[in-house]
């Protein structure tokens, strides 16, 4: 048994940190807090170029795509890193979309997509919930019939965050209406600019903007049903499973508890600092051991991962760790504050430029999302445990 | 990093849990709580012989000369198996005195099992070495013990204790024959060994280590204790969870397995988390303090978390066992009874979150 990371681990780390410290400018950080992710910003835009020139897009890529194939080990410490430090996310583009055109595209669809994804060219939204296809997502109804040579896709998908932005979206649809549910859908890629296509902004509770996408007699090359028939339920569960490592990452909650024991240091209430309170010493004391649980749960989803098995057991307590910590810490933060912690963002007295209301009200949506924690908790009991179904 | 046992390790670990299968049923558990260890003096013998108690004596003293980790994991697979506490109790002597005095002659019979040390640190109400009311006394190798020392493991059978008492403006430590002082037993919700032991102007044996000078050989002495302790839970926590994963595969009400209900399975992923979560943070500690290569906290870390998570999940698994699990037979009880015993010995919570809060905030 040994927790330290190796010293190419920790070299790894240090040139992380080092391109963090070079690119991570003041003004950029004051572009994400005023961007949420409406817009990602010039600024935000320059940083993931930045990225891309480093060779960092392919960090999990195979080397025959260019990639550096790094272990999952060294991409949780990179998402670990760019999370803490507050910098901007690689796009799901690049971590969900493109590993899984490499694996299960064909040669021509890897030559036509690949290369136009590195020259960010092409940039995706992602769109597998519907009205009524959520957590059951396998009953999805939007559908592609053939026609002659061109797939015409009539449905409605949800939460379809980023579209009105993407050139292209990576939908999920049913193309085989007699199979059963979860053997009948496929996946394609849209292109935005196609005829039939149309995005309405959907605001949620922090803020933030999804849509929702109608897809009325879309008209798409056949050749853009990626990879084979039928097999879209299950391509779709590896592109989110390329997400794992950053869905359960305590990188952005670590952040904001640092920032806050900083706040809480300075801070004078009622003539005493606020950091002699007892109840201030104890919350804070029990969200510091949570996060330090998180990191140990991240690791241990990266390290099954590393040695080649798929923890699917691990990555769901990660998850459901995680999303219920990010409502302890936004709860406690804006709470520990006082009167302050009600503050916008936009009001220049609020503490930490009000990011804790702001986790406050966004914490419920990692909890519910990405596979509810309801299914995570079954995925760990007959997955991890071999509990019956029935 | 390496998260997994070496196949050494592994193999330590499976021939302990292979002993506890056939050895350690419910049915000799409770034959074997009347008696003075809570073990049968064959069974006792039989551990002496596979080399438990010298696993992590040098081997000049009929010892094997492995590490803190190897000990952890003895301990591990012991805790996990139900070994009796006084075996536990007599290897974390064994491992204290070989740390203090690596040449001490009475090794040789504490590795075959022969002998016991039993560690008296705490008094009535002090754990904290800077409010011992038990002295010592006395020049050269005529030193003298005065003072009162509860709640000693092994007690009251054990041949010798190490005795941490205050001297001159210091702590030392001090290696007593048992048989000179006066041991009164000390009934405990959990059945185990301990005793009051009263010293007066007891002649010790010898020092372990400079007049006064013990203070941080104690507080090593403690850390690697509570590592130890952390193995123990770890494995406690898994039997406690594996016994419950069972449990539901098997019972059955309103016509099918309870494990297809909701309500239970996201008890047993609650239960499943806390475990994973709980041994990186033990092992994590145990590791760290085995190589020397602490970064500060990792002890406290895991004190603060590793006994609250073992404590849920036998609460929890009463609450899936129901009826079953509660009967004086069903040998979840010992599980939970040690959850709490470990927690209070070790790490209790208060404490480890305010050495947090102050690592944060002062």
């Amino acid at each position: 048994m040994r927790y330290d990371f190796t010293p190419e681990q920790r070299a790894w780390r240090d040139e992380v940190r080092a391109f963090i410290a070079e690119h991570l400018t003041p003004e950029l950080l004051a572009e994400l807090r005023e961007a949420g992710n409406e817009g990602k910003g010039p600024l935000a835009d320059r940083f993931i170029l930045a990225l891309r020139d480093r060779g960092y897009w392919g960090l999990a890529w195979p080397a025959e795509y260019g990639g550096m194939g790094r272990s999952a080990i060294d991409q949780w410490i990179f998402v670990d890193e760019l999370e803490s430090a507050g910098a901007p996310m690689l796009p799901l583009t690049v971590t969900s979309v493109a590993p899984t055109i490499m694996r299960i595209g064909t040669e021509a669809q890897k030559k036509q997509w690949l290369p136009r994804i590195v020259a960010t060219e092409v940039d995706f939204a992602v769109a597998y919930s519907e009205p009524d296809a959520g957590t059951d997502m396998a009953a999805l109804r939007t559908r592609a019939v053939l026609d002659g040579d061109e797939w015409v896709i009539t449905g409605q998908k949800m939460w379809n965050t980023m579209a009105h932005m993407a050139t292209h979206n990576w939908v999920a649809v049913r193309t085989e209406p007699d199979a059963p549910k979860h053997k009948g859908i496929s996946m394609m890629i849209v292109p935005m600019d196609a005829p039939g296509v149309t995005v309405q902004p959907i605001y949620v509770w922090p803020g933030l903007r999804t849509n929702a996408l109608f897809l009325d007699n879309v008209r798409v090359p056949r050749d853009h049903l990626i990879g084979e028939r039928g097999m879209g339920f299950y391509y779709a569960a590896m592109a989110l499973n390329f997400e794992r490592l950053s869905i359960g990452s305590v990188g952005m909650i670590r952040r904001y508890v640092r920032e806050l024991v900083a706040v809480v240091r300075e801070l004078t209430v009622d003539g005493r600092p606020l950091r002699e309170q007892p109840w201030v010493r104890e919350r804070l004391a029990r969200l510091a051991v949570d996060i330090e649980v998180a990191r140990m749960l991240g690791l241990e989803t990266a390290w099954e991962l590393s040695q080649g098995s798929v923890p699917a057991a691990q990555s769901s307590m990660a998850k459901i760790f995680v999303s219920e910590l990010a409502q302890r810490v936004g709860d406690a933060g804006s709470e520990l504050l006082g009167l302050n912690g009600q503050l916008h963002p936009d009001e220049p007295a609020a503490h930490l430029h009000g990011r804790l209301q702001w986790l406050y009200r966004t914490a419920p949506l990692l909890a519910f999302g990405g596979g509810t924690n309801e299914v995570q908790r079954n995925i760990i009991a007959m997955l991890g445990y071999g509990l019956p179904r029935k | 990093m390496q998260l997994t046992y070496t196949p050494e390790q592994q193999a330590l670990t499976d021939a302990v849990e292979r002993f506890c299968q056939e050895q350690i049923t419910p049915e000799r558990l409770a034959a074997w709580q009347p008696q003075p260890r809570g073990i049968d003096a064959a069974s006792w013998q039989a551990i002496g012989e596979l080399g438990w108690f010298g696993l992590g004596l040098p081997e000049a003293h009929g010892g094997t000369g492995l590490g803190l980790v190897e000990v952890a994991v003895l301990l591990q697979a012991c805790a996990r198996g139900l070994v009796p506490r006084s075996v536990i109790n007599a290897i974390h002597g064994g491992w204290a005195l070989a740390q203090l005095d690596p040449q001490a002659p009475e090794l040789a019979a504490i590795a075959r099992g022969a002998a016991v040390v039993a560690l008296a640190l705490d008094e009535r109400s002090v754990s904290d070495a800077a409010a011992y009311a038990t002295t010592a006394q006395g020049s050269g190798s005529a030193v003298r013990v005065s003072g009162e020392k509860w709640y000693v493991p092994n007690g009251v059978s054990a041949e010798h204790q190490i005795v941490a008492a205050r001297e001159g403006n210091g702590i030392s430590l001090l290696l007593v024959a048992a048989d000179g002082t006066e041991r009164t037993a000390l009934r405990t919700f959990d059945g185990e060994e301990q005793a009051i032991v009263r010293y007066a102007g007891t002649a010790a044996l010898r020092r372990l280590g400079a007049p006064g000078d013990a203070a941080s050989a104690l507080r090593g002495l403690r850390r690697e204790a509570t590592a130890l302790a952390f193995a123990e839970m770890v494995g406690g926590m898994k039997a406690a969870l594996d016994t419950t994963v069972a449990y539901v595969k098997e019972r059955e009400q309103f016509g099918q397995k309870i494990a297809v209900f909701q309500a239970v399975q996201h008890q047993v992923a609650d239960m499943a988390m806390g475990y994973t979560a709980a041994r990186h943070l033990a092992w994590q500690a145990i590791t760290r303090i085995a190589a020397g290569t602490e970064e500060g906290m990792e002890l406290i870390y895991a004190s603060a978390f590793v006994p609250q998570a073992f404590k849920r999940i036998t609460f929890a698994a009463h609450h899936l066992h129901g009826g079953a699990g509660y009967v004086v037979e069903h040998p979840l009880h010992y599980h939970s009874e040690r959850a709490q015993a470990l927690c209070i010995r070790y790490a209790p919570e208060a404490p480890a979150l305010a050495t947090i809060a102050s690592d944060l905030l002062d």
